[in-house]
């Protein structure tokens, strides 16, 4: 007991620590949202007047004048109660909405995409590892390659051969925009449509490291004493490969997947950005853009919760599954 | 300006990716077109720069709102703000002012009604006018006048001052909201207004996250549109706004596109339009009493690179020639040409550059030539940094080719990139040697509004506080008095503006707080085989920009479906 104990107070003083940083972070950036809010006007168009200056300070709350350590501990105190602010660059939409209306679409594009990919890399890992030596290897240096190459690379030239020259899948977006949202299949398959080129090139591009772990994993497996005396007892290969190696060779690699998972929530910045999709990589950096502290603080919150919780997860994991890390002397 | 404001998105984006996605449009640029994929005949898919999703908003006093200014909502009348037209009358049918300018008489339009069937009357602008100088919050134009209804099509409003110019922003600029409806709005300032009700052409249809539709208001005063709908869509960016125009999916977009001069044979059936308003200038630090170091606080140095500069060069390296002159005392050639000073030793600004011309005046202000070719007064060197935003590369471009333009007169540029954010935060502060921007227009077309705002010691600061905008910190009695005489003067009077418009373009010439460089272009493209009625260079009725209120609505009430469809 007293390891768990141990555990979530360290993982409360890592939230605790994310938090103060998050905090600080975006303040130690130039600019202020005023400022630029009113040079986007003034681009859009012009005709700014100089009261307008005046007027957004107000409307915005930017212009309090409070101390920074008190603005701190309010922000501590509205996290704890779930109050994420409002976003400026939204305005006056509160942060909590903006972050919920972007976050799905991310959580189940990037976690379907790293699931599909998890699971093909493993597979594919267990089979290479187990024929060893076969021409199945060139798999690896294939995929590395796509794994190498820089993504946002990677997502243009799908785009440009998959969506402008072959017209398979749409250029951008998250959906149709003609049809209605919600639980209807024509809009769940459009959805899926659009979201297939993005998927994808997760996919390759983040394929070949399962691959390769697994496969490494599998070839030290396979020399292990019980797989000989699996053989030597005359089970199928089929069933050594599946229910004795892999099944032992997987466990790193399932630390590692429980741990991107974590990371599914923050999103692919660039992959969002490729293809206009409406998730919360998009909001982050419009976030950016536009010095919105709160959507910044919002979003890293919710990443870092994501993180930690899954990390946590590994953690607790871990020490059910293997008694040896959770001895304490 | 325009031009590198749109080009904004891409340029954050890696170069890499840009480079493949140009190759992309231009593909994409082959594979046919037809129009057809952008939706019904009746329906405009317009891309305003949106990028991620739409926030539904349609408050037209927020600062955030998605949609609203005259399309749903109408000023009384419309500005055309790129060429000298009176004003077109939309609520209003006509205003007056009293001999000394401090009241103003407006006339409103009869049998009008809100979308919600309620009749639309002088009570309605009054209570409109009342709570924006009510709420600091929404009175972004600084308006300070007492209402009061005469009958329901009559009203005037007083003011304490003459306040001749301020009609192009109450008239122009102010969004008539319904009494009945927004009086029950606890802060109507912060109040999104999910479901506008307004009187103007165009109503809310549906509305989505990634794209809304407005739809023609079968009530609307004037007819109903013929245009049915205007879809509004949001993509990631400019890039996508090109991708998308290449593949025909978007009828109407402002922002650059690669290879602008062959607009028509890459989208066939698409044209552009290119409209100057936006000055180009370098900005300097330009007052020493109010803290600016540097060797530009000399205004000899400034009129030494205003010399130095190759302006051809400049337009056709960085700007793909959709720049146009400028003058040095920055009434808009075109529009202002009535107004253009013929004090000025240059009319326009000279398009070519005058090496030796410059290295004269340089040392007519004592400035000596270095054994390095650079020029140097009392042990200081004559060395400019010029702030510029990191990934805007026309801007980039210009300012590289400025420097070796100016190293021929024996300056030295130095080039500094930083982060849009900080780039902003410097150019308030002060905290620059020369920084690249544009001056933009007022809300009419009188070159007044900018000589106020960039020109006039009252909205500028010392370095280290904000200014707002006359970022160049100039601030000089005679400009001062002579934009505080024609604020209280009748527009209409032009024999007694032009003298102290003649007293600014002057000093202006002379100081150079803000060397001339180009009028920048902005560029739209439009698809001309769906619909007619577009403005063309012949006719410019409003500011062709996607994104320029109300002047989209002005364009959205001319369109017609092409073919009779």
């Amino acid at each position: 007991m007293r390891y768990y104990a141990r555990k979530l107070g360290f993982y409360l003083v890592a939230l605790w620590a994310a938090l103060t940083l998050n905090f600080f972070i975006p303040r130690l950036m130039p600019g202020n949202p005023v400022d630029t809010l009113l040079a986007k006007l003034q681009q859009r168009g012009g005709a700014v007047d100089p009261s307008a200056r005046r007027s957004y300070e107000l409307l915005l709350g930017t212009d309090t004048g409070e101390p920074l350590w008190r603005q701190y501990t309010s922000y501590l105190g509205n996290v704890l109660r779930g109050d994420l602010g409002v976003s400026v660059s939204a305005f006056p939409a509160e942060v909590t909405e903006v972050i919920g209306q972007s976050l799905p679409w991310t959580v189940v594009l990037v976690g379907i995409a790293t699931l599909l990919s998890f699971t093909l890399g493993v597979t594919l890992g267990t089979i290479t590892g187990w024929r060893r030596g076969s021409r199945l290897d060139s798999l690896i240096p294939a995929t590395t390659v796509l794994a190498a190459v820089p993504y946002f690379w990677l997502a243009l030239i799908l785009v440009l051969i998959f969506s402008s020259t072959l017209q398979w899948f749409p250029l951008f977006g998250g959906y149709d925009t003609y049809l209605a949202t919600g639980w209807n299949w024509d809009f769940i398959s459009s959805a899926i449509y659009h979201g297939t080129l993005p998927a994808l090139t997760i996919v390759i591009s983040s394929v070949g490291g399962w691959l390769l772990g697994m496969r490494n994993m599998m070839v030290a497996t396979g020399s292990e004493d019980y797989i000989l005396t699996a053989h030597a007892k005359g089970l199928r290969e089929r069933r050594i490969m599946t229910r004795y190696a892999a099944r032992n060779a997987v466990l790193p690699s399932l630390a590692g997947f429980a741990i991107s998972l974590g990371f599914v929530v923050s999103g692919s910045i660039i992959t969002e950005q490729v293809f206009s999709y409406p998730g919360i990589g998009s909001k982050l950096l419009q976030a950016v853009e536009n010095s919105d502290y709160a959507l910044m603080q919002g979003i890293f919150l919710v990443i870092t919760v994501a993180v930690l919780a899954a990390n946590l997860l590994v953690d607790l994991l871990h020490g059910f599954i293997d008694p040896r890390t959770r001895v304490t002397t | 300006m325009t031009q590198h404001a749109r080009w904004r998105r891409t340029r954050r984006a890696m170069a890499g990716a840009a480079a493949v996605a140009l190759l992309a449009a231009g593909c994409g640029s082959g594979g046919g077109n037809g129009g057809g994929t952008s939706g019904p005949a009746d329906t405009l898919v317009a891309y305003t720069g949106q990028a991620g999703d739409y926030q539904r908003n349609f408050n037209p006093y927020a600062p955030t709102m998605i949609e609203g200014p005259g399309n749903i909502f109408e000023p009384l009348f419309f500005y055309n703000v790129v060429r000298d037209d009176a004003p077109v009358p939309r609520l209003g049918t006509d205003y007056s002012w009293n001999e000394t300018g401090t009241e103003l008489s407006i006339t409103t339009r009869e049998n009008v009604t809100w979308s919600d069937g309620e009749p639309f009357t002088a009570h309605d602008v009054a209570f409109t006018f009342d709570m924006v100088r009510a709420h600091p919050t929404m009175n972004a134009i600084g308006f300070d006048g007492e209402s009061e209804v005469v009958d329901d099509t009559h009203l005037v409003v007083r003011f304490a001052q003459p306040a001749y110019l301020e009609a192009p922003t109450v008239l122009g600029k102010l969004w008539i909201v319904p009494e009945h409806i927004w009086s029950t709005f606890e802060d109507p300032a912060q109040n999104t207004v999910q479901d506008p009700v307004g009187t103007g052409p165009f109503v809310l249809g549906d509305f989505k996250p990634q794209a809304f539709t407005l739809a023609a208001n079968p009530d609307y005063w004037d007819g109903e549109p013929a245009l049915k709908n205007i879809r509004f869509v949001s993509l990631s960016g400019n890039q996508a706004g090109a991708d998308a125009l290449a593949a025909g999916r978007i009828d109407f977009q402002t922002g650059p596109v690669p290879d602008l001069h062959n607009v028509e044979k890459n989208y066939p059936g698409y044209r552009a339009i290119t409209t100057h308003v936006f000055q180009i200038a370098l900005f300097t630090c330009s007052d020493t009493a109010l803290g600016c170091t540097g060797p530009q606080t000399d205004p000899a140095v400034r009129r030494a690179i205003y010399h130095a500069l190759d302006r051809t060069q400049l337009n056709a390296l960085a700007y793909q020639d959709t720049a146009a002159e400028i003058s040095p005392g920055f009434a808009l050639p075109g529009r202002d040409d009535a107004v253009i000073s013929e004090q000025l030793t240059d009319r326009v600004a000279p398009m070519e550059a005058d090496p030796a011309r410059a290295e004269q005046v340089l040392q007519e202000a004592g400035w000596s030539k270095g054994g390095d070719g650079v020029y140097a007064k009392d042990g200081e060197k004559l060395s400019l940094s010029v702030r510029v935003v990191s990934g805007w590369t026309d801007v980039i471009t210009a300012a590289d080719t400025m420097t070796q333009q100016l190293k021929a007169a024996g300056i030295e540029l130095t080039v500094a990139q930083s982060s849009w954010n900080e780039w902003s935060d410097a150019r308030g502060r002060g905290d620059f040697e020369l920084v690249f921007d544009s001056l933009y227009p007022g809300p009419s077309p009188d070159p007044y509004y900018s000589y106020n705002y960039f020109f006039h010691g009252d909205n500028t600061a010392p370095v280290g506080e904000v200014a707002n905008p006359n970022f160049a910190r100039y601030d000089h009695p005679e400009v001062n008095a002579a934009l505080d005489a024609l604020q209280q003067l009748d527009p209409a009077d032009t024999a007694a503006r032009q003298p102290h418009f003649d007293t600014i373009q002057t000093r202006l010439e002379a100081d150079m707080p803000y060397i001339p460089v180009l009028t920048g272009g902005t560029t739209s493209q439009y698809n001309a085989e769906k619909f007619t009625g577009w403005p063309t260079a012949e006719d410019l009725y409003a500011f062709p920009a996607v994104w320029q209120r109300p002047d989209n609505s002005q364009i959205y009430l001319n369109l017609k479906p092409a073919g009779g469809e």
